[in-house]
């Protein structure tokens, strides 16, 4: 067989050709974060939107639908990401110039990987609210998702962790109470695995939650002494972090942990076999309200793959006084989210509209506020109970009421203050000193470790 | 300067005069140009650019990464996590390509023995290697909670004493990982065996059988050593597998609990996407790359050893 191309001439303008294709390959690859964005219209355009939550798509599109009341030239988009595909998708996409043009940023490792593409919004607040705008927005959603002088996204709503959720059937049918002290703890789970009733579900194979909890019982042994440590003033191989880590064990060894906790993912499994009647207690915060009402509740029980859902009610109960103290477990939060405006948008007057109307705006405040996902950041805006129904009102209004008053106080720090390396650190302490292959002080040594090179990477 | 009567009939049938060695080379560059580029843009120069950012302290984001030589490397040789990883792949591929052999051998024995339903059986091994990981996983997750249908299964075979959270605990999630691998791919093994065992010769197995083999004694002296090429490559492409698993171990346990199912692949994603140490990440990725390569050739060395072949 022969080859049409029998002169050097056509030969070198192959090669050629396939150098330039391949320079053009490289130069493509590497102009692809020129392009500064541009700002379009406020009132018009069609914006994408990028996040991990709202985690039910429906309830995205229940915010874009009240928005396009005021706003119907805004065509929104939401792309629902996975949490736990997140940072894998939106390294790409922001870097390139066909990323989102508003994306979902929760304080910590995520304003810290993410922030930098995003515009500054202290403008937009001031604009909105103004020059006293801090005073209007919940101050620990604004100071999470603020770095360096920078508002890299508006707060959408707030959530605060610390706090155990029952199912109020199961301890009826017991005749038990929540328990107070770790001994109740104890007792009451003892209880439950008599009667063949799991009693409380964590999903140790997830990071957030094992730190939430190992928080919560930080803040009982010494409460405010995590955030002293989060901030750098106190250390974590401290005798203060190895009794933390000395009770999480202890919440393994004595069956209040349900066998396997350390392969279970918080969500989709806890979650599920919580929302299934499989287990009394499980560690959520308040992002839990929304399944103490009816419409919730018995959409989860059918996504858990429940036929005929039957819903029942749900309370908020206090995290047990673990170390005997005496010392109540607060609370901690930060943001739950909020929305940056990507600074390589083609459309970013339309963005940060749809951002100002979520964040600022007391009707996109009262949407958010009714789903009971998240709480409102902007003051005075409240859910409206007179529209939302409860699984059981008698039973819950006037708890949860108190629960979500309680929130506004909250002023510890969940995630604000910690890296990426910080926070996978918790989930290697957490794990090794539940599975024993490390000891409790071995596991806090290797993390102030972790937490002073996490440090001098950062200088 | 004269032309002779040959080379005027060569250019008149249109060949080039030219020695045949650089005919050939001349021709030969158009045809190899496009795996040229593809190959040379996509794999090389990729492979170069990761060894370039292998030198670098970057998030894969900020436009000034710190140039720290060849610090990425030292410290992979002292991180601990890297060194488990390292341990949980030669023992997943040790025991996975031993016991898919194994299986693959003598699923493929018994299906040259004129079974009956013998292609229903073949369909129910070959099954699991075309389904995706991502489809099993969740499944697999399931099977093996805590109050999963193993353990139901193990209770009610009244082997309850047996039942134990397998991938919540670091002392079995390893072996429910390489359980998992070997359920998928023993049906790879078996049809490259079954495949390679038509290939012999029937009158070898005729000869052994009228010298008074029995089935053992022909499985070992006759089938085996014919099917020493198949087992070498089935041996290289389990020992790249495992350097390059990845799906599995994340999708069933996130590489944990505490770390007892990280792998090589594992890693690499937990310290480039999640933790955004991307200078480390292709440092870890470049030790990966030279241990595939070294372990390539070693097994292609044995390979020619055992055959004889130059």
């Amino acid at each position: 067989m022969r080859f049409p191309f029998r002169s050097k001439t056509t030969l070198r303008s192959l090669a050629a050709l396939a150098v330039a294709g391949l320079t053009g390959l490289g130069l493509v690859a590497c102009s692809g974060g020129s392009s500064q964005g541009s700002a379009g219209s406020a009132t018009s355009g069609t914006i994408n939107w990028w996040g991990w939550t709202p985690t039910n798509t429906a309830e995205a599109n229940d915010f874009i639908a009240a928005f396009n009341k005021d706003y119907p030239n805004i065509k929104v988009n939401f792309k629902l990401i996975g949490i736990s595909d997140y940072q894998a998708a939106m390294r790409p996409a922001l870097a390139s110039n066909n990323g989102p043009d508003v994306y979902d940023l929760q304080p910590g490792a995520y304003v810290q990987q993410f922030g930098s593409y995003a515009e500054d919004l202290t403008s937009s607040a001031q604009g909105a609210l103004g020059s006293d705008w801090k005073s209007k927005l919940a101050s620990i959603a604004v100071d999470g998702l603020t770095s360096n002088g920078k508002l890299t996204a508006m707060p959408i709503g707030s959530s605060y962790a610390g706090s155990l959720w029952y199912n109020t059937d199961l301890f009826k049918q017991y005749g038990l109470q929540p328990p107070k002290t770790l001994s109740d703890w104890k007792q009451v789970c003892q209880t439950f695995k008599s009667h063949g009733v799991g009693c409380f579900a964590q999903g140790a194979a997830q990071e957030g939650f094992d730190q939430d909890t190992l928080q919560a019982i930080s803040n009982s042994i010494e409460p405010g002494y995590w955030t002293k440590a989060s901030k750098g003033d106190a250390k974590w191989d401290s005798p203060q972090i190895v009794q933390t880590l000395s009770v999480w064990k202890d919440l393994f060894g004595s069956g209040i942990m349900q066998s396997g906790a350390l392969g279970a993912q918080q969500y989709p499994d806890v979650n599920n076999a919580f929302l299934t009647g499989k287990y009394a207690m499980v560690m959520m915060g308040s992002w839990y309200t929304q399944y103490a009402t009816q419409a919730a509740m018995t959409q989860s029980i059918s996504a858990a793959g429940v036929a005929g859902a039957k819903p029942f009610p749900i309370l908020p109960m206090q995290f047990p006084d673990v170390a005997g103290k005496g010392n109540t477990s607060e609370m901690f939060g930060d943001a739950d989210y909020g929305l940056a405006v990507a600074s390589k948008s083609q459309n970013k007057s339309a963005a940060e509209t749809f951002v100002k109307w979520m964040s600022t705006s007391t009707k996109g405040q009262q949407v958010v506020a009714d789903r009971l996902d998240t709480t409102p950041v902007l003051s005075g805006v409240a859910p409206d109970f007179n529209t939302i129904k409860f699984v059981d009102p008698a039973q819950q209004s006037g708890p949860v009421n108190d629960y979500l008053k309680k929130l506004v106080s909250v002023n510890e720090p969940r995630f604000a203050l910690l890296n990426a390396d910080v926070e996978n650190a918790f989930l290697a302490a957490a794990q090794s000193v539940a599975s024993g292959s490390a000891t409790p002080q071995a596991a806090a040594t290797t993390l102030q470790q972790a937490a002073d090179a996490a440090k001098a990477q950062n200088k | 300067m004269t032309v002779s009567a040959q080379e005027r009939l060569t250019r008149a049938a249109g060949y080039p005069s030219r020695p045949r060695g650089r005919r050939l080379q001349a021709s030969g560059l158009p045809w190899i140009l496009p795996a040229l580029v593809l190959g040379v843009g996509l794999i090389y120069y990729c492979i170069g650019y990761t060894v370039y950012i292998s030198t670098l302290n970057w998030d894969g984001a900020s436009p000034d990464p710190l140039s720290v030589g060849f610090r990425n490397y030292s410290n992979i040789f002292s991180d601990p996590v890297f060194w488990k990883s390292i341990e949980h792949t030669v023992a997943f591929f040790v025991t996975t390509f031993v016991l898919q052999t194994a299986l693959g051998v003598v699923f493929a024995v018994i299906m040259h023995s004129r079974i009956r339903l013998a292609v229903v059986y073949k369909v129910i091994i070959f099954v699991p290697v075309v389904l995706a990981p991502a489809i099993m996983a969740p499944v697999f997750r399931q099977v093996y909670a805590a109050n999963g249908q193993f353990n139901w299964v193990l209770s009610h075979l009244g082997l309850g004493f047996l039942a134990q959270p397998w991938i919540g605990q670091t002392s079995t999630s390893l072996a429910v990982i390489i359980a998992i691998t070997i359920w998928q791919w023993t049906g790879l093994t078996f049809v490259l065996y079954y495949a390679a065992m038509s290939q012999i010769d029937q009158s070898l197995l005729e000869a052994a059988r009228i010298d008074g083999a029995g089935n053992i004694r022909v499985l070992w002296s006759i089938i085996w050593p014919n099917l020493r090429g198949t087992t070498l490559s089935l041996a290289i492409l389990s020992a790249i597998g495992a350097l390059k698993t990845f799906d599995v171990p994340w999708l069933v346990t996130v590489a944990g609990p505490s770390n007892s199912t990280q792998f090589l692949g594992t890693y690499i994603y937990q310290m480039t996407i999640q933790l955004a140490h991307v200078g480390y990440g292709a440092a870890l990725s470049i030790i990966l790359l030279v241990i595939a390569l070294v372990m390539a050739i070693i097994l292609q060395v044995a390979a020619r050893e055992r055959t004889g072949r130059p």
